[in-house]
């Protein structure tokens, strides 16, 4: 099967771990346990006819602690980015890791998600925000880690979008 | 770990192979061909957990960790054996197979022409680690909780402030809407709110008024100002100030009602009210009390200033009649300085008493050697009345022989000086007053019926004092005002016991009683009020009982008249005079015993 490699990508705290648990073994915790270097874990998905073996790079968060590793980027086909609705600075850090992102790996297909849309009453990120990500031509989706909400989409979008944008001879078993 | 001389070291040394498995690093190298991973020496304790029994030394990077196969898969500097550069792939985490997780960490070492693997699982070192970025992170995203905590706060005390804001706003449109004329005072007078009337009714265009002083604003008088500042001053929770006048582009009359802020103490509330339309009327009242030098605001006095008006507009004569002490002068002297002749004499001339030949004279003049005693030419009032008025008092007192030289002046405006045969013009208006019913006299013979006809042209009947009381405090306080300033007492308003006693005598007096009244109380009154004691005996003793009346009541002296006028029309036939009125010879009988005539 074919296997791709999706880096997910944000500040800390986002619910990078908490969507790829959510959607490889459908379980979620409230406790929050930080994400220090990197988790690989294995999904397929069917991307139209096709199924491939997403493998996903469950990255640490960015901040002042830890920086992303360039190269835990590379040979990725393609990218997750996640912001927290609830807290406006992830917004930024997804701004400045995307550029990172297209720096390593290129105009590879990506996917943004503002998580934790369970508590959209404490956004603070607003609607013009997102008209301006959109302006970007980013794909931005909504969803919730805790209730599952736009997970399943999160990643299929992802997926179909890369197998859209590869030929087939290109890929790596 | 550093690139060490692992060259030297066989890897089957049984000492470092001990030493790498404590230190829980696996040593591999890679297999030219098949190009899969070999352990070398001994496996360290997460290799069971991991990857399988320790007789298991081949490992199959796809299979066993993705993230390693990246790694090794990579372009790395490592792979030049020059360089001699050792970097770590950075931490990563695998299942342990028993639940839990391992976190790893690789080096690849190029060396000469072997590559050799190193997979570190970090232990507590890391773990350490972990918990402290662990615990920063919790910290920082608590701090936000409380950030946007605040904030929240903040936002909610904007909005609250927004609202409050928004009713204020309302209230002020209200205001604006209501035209109410408001301003707010700080504790220093500083103006902090004024709204459009207010700043309209004030004569000020700018807005720049807020935060100045209102002395620095109020355009009023200096007087008014200190009264202001009192009541500002005083301790009440609403007063009245004012009226005041503004002395702007558009002058207005404004009252000011003072509230203490119930919120703010020291802060004043100013509700202003314009009081100009009020103001103009009160003072058209005030004007009507009194007219020229008449004093008074009952309806029949209001009555007489109209007719005075009227009378003074046109050029004829008057009769002005009324009792002794009506002020029949005055009405006389108001008429002219009401008239185009104002700029010229008036000259008043009492007629009572006086004889044939004096009166004459006085009248017309006369030429030296006229009579005895008249040593020079001399001019009557009339020469001296050139161009203005001439009062004549008394005119029911005129001998026969002057009201016919009275007469012919009047009719041909000429007069002709005694001891004199050419007749002087002249251009006198005669006023002439009378406290007779000329028309009686008219009756009885003792006076001209043409001369009566030519003098009363224009009439001003002026009500004796009992027929308008209500004019008596009035004119009683105006007598004390003038009489305290002449004789430079000072005497308190009158009290109302004294102005009743004043308002229940029948005044046969009338006004010139009245101010010899007030003037023997302000003589006889030995402290600053004047009490009922201090008044003429004749006053005070007999309160309430009328003298009787030598004046016949109007409505009364009217139809007097008429059936006087009917009975000379008549030459004194009853019967005649009767049908000239329509009514039968028995009515009239009545009626003349009734009103008392008696023809003669
Ligand atoms: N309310 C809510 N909390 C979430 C959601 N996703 C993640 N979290 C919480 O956010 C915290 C960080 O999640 P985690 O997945 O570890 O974030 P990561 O650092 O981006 O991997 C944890 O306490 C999660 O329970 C969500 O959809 N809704
Ligand atoms: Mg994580």
């Amino acid at each position: 099967m074919i296997q791709k490699k999706i880096c997910m990508l944000g500040g800390f705290a986002v619910g990078k771990t908490s969507l790829v648990r959510r959607f490889v073994s459908n379980v979620f915790s409230d406790h929050y346990q930080t994400t220090i270097g990197v988790t690989v874990e294995k999904k397929s998905v069917m991307a139209g006819e096709q199924g491939v073996l997403l493998m996903l790079w469950d990255l640490y968060g960015e901040d002042e602690f830890q920086h992303v590793r360039e190269s835990y980027l590379r040979g990725s086909s393609g990218y997750i980015v996640v912001m927290d609705g609830t807290r406006r600075a992830t917004l930024e850090t997804a701004l400045a890791l995307q550029e990172t992102a297209v720096k390593t790996m290129g105009p590879v297909p990506f996917v943004s998600i503002i998580n934790k849309v369970d508590v959209r009453s404490q956004w603070e990120i607003d609607e013009r925000e997102i008209e301006q990500l959109r302006a970007r031509g980013w794909t931005v989706l909504f969803g919730s880690a805790k209730l599952g909400q736009g997970v399943e989409e999160l990643f299929l979008s992802v997926a179909t979008q890369i197998m859209q944008a590869v030929p087939l001879s290109s890929e790596r078993a | 770990m550093r690139h060490q001389p692992l060259h030297s070291v066989p890897s089957d040394d049984p000492l470092f192979n001990r030493v790498l498995s404590t230190l829980d690093i696996a040593v591999l190298e890679r297999d030219e061909h098949s190009g899969e991973f070999q352990l070398q020496g001994m496996a360290p304790e997460w290799w069971h957990m991991r990857v399988g029994p320790e007789s298991c030394t081949m490992l199959d990077l796809a299979q066993w960790s993705p993230f390693l196969r990246e790694y090794v898969a990579a372009d790395h500097p490592a792979w030049t054996a020059e360089s001699g550069t050792v970097e770590k792939s950075g931490a990563w985490t695998e299942s342990d197979g028993q639940g839990g997780t391992v976190t790893l960490e690789a080096t690849v070492l190029s060396m000469e022409s072997r590559t050799i693997l190193l997979i570190e699982r970090l232990g507590s070192g890391f773990e350490q680690m972990r918990a402290i970025v662990q615990r920063a992170r919790e910290c920082m995203l608590a701090e936000d909780v409380t950030v946007k905590a605040h904030h929240k706060t903040e936002t909610r005390l904007i909005n609250q402030l927004e609202v409050s804001e928004r009713t204020k706003d309302g209230a002020l449109a209200l205001l604006q809407y209501l035209r109410l004329a408001a301003l707010v005072l700080d504790e220093h007078g500083r103006i902090t709110f004024a709204s459009d009337r207010g700043l309209e009714l004030l004569g000020i265009s700018t807005r720049e008024v807020i935060g100045l002083k209102w002395e620095e604003v109020f355009p009023i008088h200096q007087q008014d100002r200190v009264i202001f500042r009192e009541m500002i001053k005083a301790p009440s929770d609403r007063r009245t100030a004012g009226p005041f006048y503004i002395n702007s582009s558009h002058p207005a009359w404004i009252e000011l009602d003072i509230h203490r802020d119930p919120r703010h103490p020291g802060c004043h509330i100013l509700v202003m009210n314009d009081r100009t339309e009020l103001h103009a009327l009160r003072r058209e009242l005030n004007e009507q009390a009194s007219f020229h030098d008449l004093v008074g605001k009952s309806p029949a006095m209001l009555r007489v200033y109209q007719l005075v008006r009227d009378v003074a507009s046109v050029d004829t004569t008057v009769l002005i009649e009324g009792e002794t002490g009506t002020g029949k002068e005055l009405i006389a002297r108001a008429i002219h300085s009401s008239s185009g002749r104002r700029n010229k004499p008036f000259i008043a001339a009492n007629c009572a008493g006086l004889t044939d030949s004096i009166l004459t004279s006085q009248l017309f003049g006369h030429r030296r050697g006229a009579f005895t005693g008249a040593v020079n030419d001399q001019q009557g009032l009339f020469e001296a009345a050139e161009g203005g008025t001439l009062f004549l008092d008394e005119i029911g007192d005129i001998p026969p022989p002057v009201q016919t030289a009275l007469l012919r002046v009047l009719q041909e405006k000429e007069i002709t000086r005694l001891g004199e045969s050419r007749p002087r013009k002249v251009d006198v208006r005669v006023l002439a007053a009378t406290h007779h019913n000329l028309s009686e006299d008219v009756i009885r013979g003792s006076f001209r019926a043409d001369l009566l006809y030519r003098i009363r042209i224009a009439r001003v009947q002026l009500p004796p004092l009992r027929e308008r009381r209500e004019d008596i405090p009035l004119l009683a306080h105006s007598f004390l005002m003038t009489i305290c300033a002449a004789s430079g007492k000072t005497i308190d308003p009158l009290s109302p016991e004294t102005l009743h006693g004043l308002m229940s005598y029948v005044w046969p007096g009338n006004v010139r009683e009245l101010r010899s009244a007030i003037e023997f109380a302000v003589i006889s009154c030995r402290r600053a009020e004047v009490s009922l004691s201090d008044l003429p005996p004749e006053i005070v003793g007999t309160p309430g009982v009328p003298t009787l009346a030598p004046w016949i009541p109007l409505q009364d002296r009217d139809e007097k008249s008429r059936l006087l006028a009917a009975l000379s029309d008549a030459k004194g036939n009853r019967t005649e005079a009767a049908k000239r009125l329509g009514v039968s010879r028995a009515t009239f009988y009545r009626r003349l015993v009734e009103l008392n005539i008696q023809p003669r």
